[in-house]
């Protein structure tokens, strides 16, 4: 990774966590001072480098792990705000990325039953959950959102 | 990359699929901290895939489920 890409991806991210949401190519590309088709262009690299992740088709942001750019099954409530994480995994990781306590909120994919779990000092208060990982870590990348 | 109410449930919702690997939530939240922490950091670089297995290995997850390919 370039040291431009590696500026706009913190940016990106930075710009992220400012909105409460992806930042689209044209904001990105005011806040980094590029036209947008640098700004699409330096996402794409990152995108190959799995730096985030886009939808290929519109330009927009999928994934800037931990932070999901589209609603998904885990919601996160952490520093004043509400996000969505990717899967458990990075539901936890919000609460990381931000050093904040917080709140997740999601459901058993067997039963539907709600789950709620509030992370204290990294800590979550219900020890009685399990988390499934069914993609070996070699394959993680292979298809990242089924991942 | 689910969190389930028990195994059971877990089994139910595999329906004869082969399993994954699973953890305590309690683990689960000592990973995502050690993986993500510095995500928002200004002097955040790409971690290496040495890297990442290290926290991997540190916090117990090893043998090959949890083996990531080399960069």
């Amino acid at each position: 990774m370039n040291e431009d890409d590696l500026e706009l991806r913190n940016l990106t991210y930075a710009r992220f966590v400012e909105l409460g949401r992806a930042p689209t190519a044209a904001e990105m590309a005011v806040a980094a001072d590029r036209d947008r088709a640098e700004a699409l262009a330096g996402w794409q690299r990152l995108h190959a480098e799995h730096a985030l992740v886009l939808d290929l088709a519109t330009g927009d942001i999928t994934m800037a792990n931990p932070f999901s750019g589209v609603a998904t099954a885990y919601r996160v409530q952490a520093g004043g705000r509400w996000w969505y994480g990717n899967c458990a995994w990075d539901a936890f990781g919000i609460c990381a990325a931000l050093h904040q306590e917080g709140r997740i909120e999601t459901y058993c994919p067997d039963c539907g039953q709600s789950i709620e779990i509030a992370v204290r000092n990294q800590h979550p208060d219900d020890a009685s959950l399990l988390f499934h990982c069914l993609v070996p870590a070699a394959r993680w990348w292979d298809d990242i959102v089924f991942t | 990359m689910n969190l389930f109410r028990s195994g059971e449930h877990i089994q139910r919702w595999l329906a004869g699929r082969e399993p994954g690997a699973t953890i305590p939530v309690e683990k689960l939240s000592e990973l995502a901290h050690a993986w993500w922490e510095d995500r928002l950091s200004p002097r955040w670089r790409p971690h290496t895939a040495d890297s990442n297995q290290a926290i991997l290995d540190r916090l117990g997850l090893t043998g090959d489920f949890w083996r990531l390919p080399s960069s």
